[in-house]
């Protein structure tokens, strides 16, 4: 099972998925599409670990995590 | 004669006393209980993403080192909302104060997180928008 990681005021929200389905991975596309256009970065780990801003939706990526905008604070 | 009245206080009190109390512990819960569940989870998905010396770092002093992406420079993230980036020199010194946060309302852990990331993979990008501040 693959996850998408949303921040927001819970703490994080998460939406699992199964990769191998065709319907669930078309939502989770269409999650991915509709967060990074709203202005997240969506950032996906490595193999060594190291964090990696993504702009196109990976299927294969186990886990994705969407950060809001940055601003000034 | 003045009995009546004494019991009848008591009981308003008495009465008072319970109301207030469920009271108290409807606003804990609604206020205290998912807060500290939020920063929980916060927290636990912070330590997913760091780094092993940099959960080490943060487990024993609040704050982690990060290496900014463009510049190789290093970068001090305390745990905190805003005001929490420090640039530090060569010798371990803080040099410069920078602010970036998160355009909604997260937990600490999730700023410092986006913070880390930032840094990590658009260091350009993020000090862009960052605001400096007078380091003390």
């Amino acid at each position: 099972m693959a996850v998408q990681i949303v921040m927001d005021h819970n703490g994080d929200t998460r939406h699992v998925f199964d990769a191998n389905n065709a319907k669930e991975l078309a939502r989770a596309e269409k999650r991915f599409r509709e967060l990074t256009g709203a202005g997240f970065t969506a950032a996906v780990r490595t193999t060594s670990g190291d964090a990696s801003v993504t702009r196109r939706f990976d299927p294969s990526a186990e886990e994705t995590l969407f950060i809001p905008r940055l601003v000034g604070g | 004669m003045f009995e009546r009245p004494l019991d009848v206080s008591a009981a308003w009190c008495r009465q008072f006393l319970t109301e207030s109390s469920r009271w108290a512990t409807a606003l804990s819960d609604w206020f205290g209980e998912p807060g500290r569940a939020r920063e929980a989870r916060g927290l636990k998905l912070l330590k997913e993403w760091l780094s092993p010396e940099q959960l080490a770092q943060y487990e024993a002093n609040g704050y982690f080192d990060v290496t900014g992406c463009d510049s190789g420079k290093r970068y001090r993230i305390r745990h905190g909302t805003g005001t929490n980036i420090y640039e530090m020199d060569n010798a371990g010194q803080t040099r410069a104060g920078w602010c970036f946060v998160p355009d909604e309302s997260l937990v600490a852990a999730d700023v410092v997180l986006a913070q880390k990331i930032a840094l990590e993979t658009n260091e350009r990008g993020a000090l862009a928008v960052a605001n400096h501040f007078v380091l003390k």
